[in-house]
């Protein structure tokens, strides 16, 4: 009995050391103001560009642990900037992103692997009540005290149903949106 | 040589270009002011779609116009008109030809202000003129209103003077400009 309790405590001890290890250097959080989140739609033939003001980003990241390495991004959707008051507010309207049922978007990686040119991850979106895997493509350069991540991805917006009714279809709105963004990683404190 | 100015008639190419963009004028004004009773939606985005393409596809118009009336004089008033009236008419025909080139413009501006960039019938986009800025946007958008009732008034006096030239007057002024219409040589 004791044995059994000597070696519970050392295998948590060991644990909580490498937890430790791993949180040194690998544990950021994105600077808001430094940090950006784009995204690129088509309408009527001619894209556009907006933005999210607000988001919140948590990453395990290190290049030799890929495994539990892991990007977590919640997005406040109201924080949406189209430079159109009126087109924003028709985002915001319930037939786009429904933001006073869905205020907030989420992202949270479940596996990260190693490409050519960088890194590929596939994760689950959740945007507008549904929850569906994305895949990002994405560049991880460590900087002094803390690192900067920049990628991008494409999803097709009806998969989400951002767009009913008059916004459904894909000749004023087009189905595929890029999302590019780059984050300026700090140090979790 | 079918497409030099002859003294008397406007060329097949004048004619084209007079009617074609005359056509799509028309157009416009129907696009336009029906889009801005629609409400913000898919059909008022749509109806301005058109409208826009139609306008960038008058600005090219314009442009090709306007170096081919630099190369070709247009036929000669007709002798009977005094010199005040001579004035008015080719007044008037600058003052379209400003138009031509301002319509589209403060449009593509405005389009570029609202960052709504403008496509040209789903083919390719045209580069934003402008950055997004709602206060130019505002200004821009009164200026395309208004310089449209200018047009609009300016168009129905040229219409008002063709006629009147054909049946008051009884000259050539409206019939040179008519395909499938002959006109007297003058001596």
């Amino acid at each position: 009995m004791k044995k059994l309790a000597l070696a519970v405590t050392s295998s948590l001890a060991i644990a909580a050391a490498t937890a430790a290890a791993a949180g040194s250097g690998t544990s950021f959080t994105a600077a808001a103001e430094q940090s950006r989140l784009e995204f690129v739609g088509v309408q009527e033939g001619a894209e556009f560009k907006g933005v999210f003001h607000k988001f919140t980003a948590g990453v395990e990241f290190a290049p030799d642990a890929l495994a539990s390495s892991r990007i977590d991004v919640q997005i406040d959707m109201s924080s949406v900037d189209s430079k159109d008051k009126d087109r924003d507010a028709t985002i915001r309207d319930k037939d786009v992103f429904d933001v006073s049922h869905n205020p907030t978007a989420h992202y949270v990686t479940k596996t990260i692997t190693k490409t050519a040119t960088g890194f590929a991850a596939v994760g689950a979106l959740t945007l507008r009540g549904v929850t569906k895997d994305v895949p990002i493509e994405f560049q991880f350069a460590p900087a002094d005290g803390g690192a900067k991540l920049s990628g991008s991805a494409k999803l097709n917006r009806l998969d989400f149903g951002v767009g009913q009714g008059e916004w459904k279809s894909t000749e004023t709105i087009g189905n595929a949106v890029k999302i590019n963004f780059s984050l300026v990683l700090k140090p979790k404190s | 040589m079918p497409n030099q100015n002859s003294p008397t008639r406007y060329s097949a190419v004048a004619q084209g270009f007079h009617w074609i963009i005359a056509a799509l004028i028309v157009t416009q004004f129907t696009l336009g002011w029906t889009a801005q009773f629609l409400p913000l939606g898919a059909r008022k985005v749509a109806r301005l779609d058109w409208h826009k393409s139609f306008g960038m596809t008058i600005l090219t118009l314009a442009v090709l116009r306007l170096l081919w009336r630099l190369f070709n004089r247009p036929p000669e008033l007709p002798a009977g008109m005094t010199p005040i009236e001579k004035t008015l008419a080719r007044a008037t025909h600058v003052l379209f030809y400003v138009l031509l080139f301002v319509m589209p413009l403060t449009g593509w501006m405005m389009s570029s202000a609202k960052n709504y960039s403008v496509s040209w019938f789903h083919q390719f986009t045209w580069p934003n003129l402008i950055g997004p800025n709602e206060q130019a946007f505002n200004l821009l958008r009164t200026v395309h209103d208004t310089l449209s009732w200018l047009l609009f008034a300016l168009a129905l006096l040229h219409i008002l003077a063709a006629l009147k030239h054909h049946f008051w007057n009884k000259d050539d002024v409206l019939k040179r400009m008519l395909p499938f219409t002959k006109t007297e040589k003058r001596s």
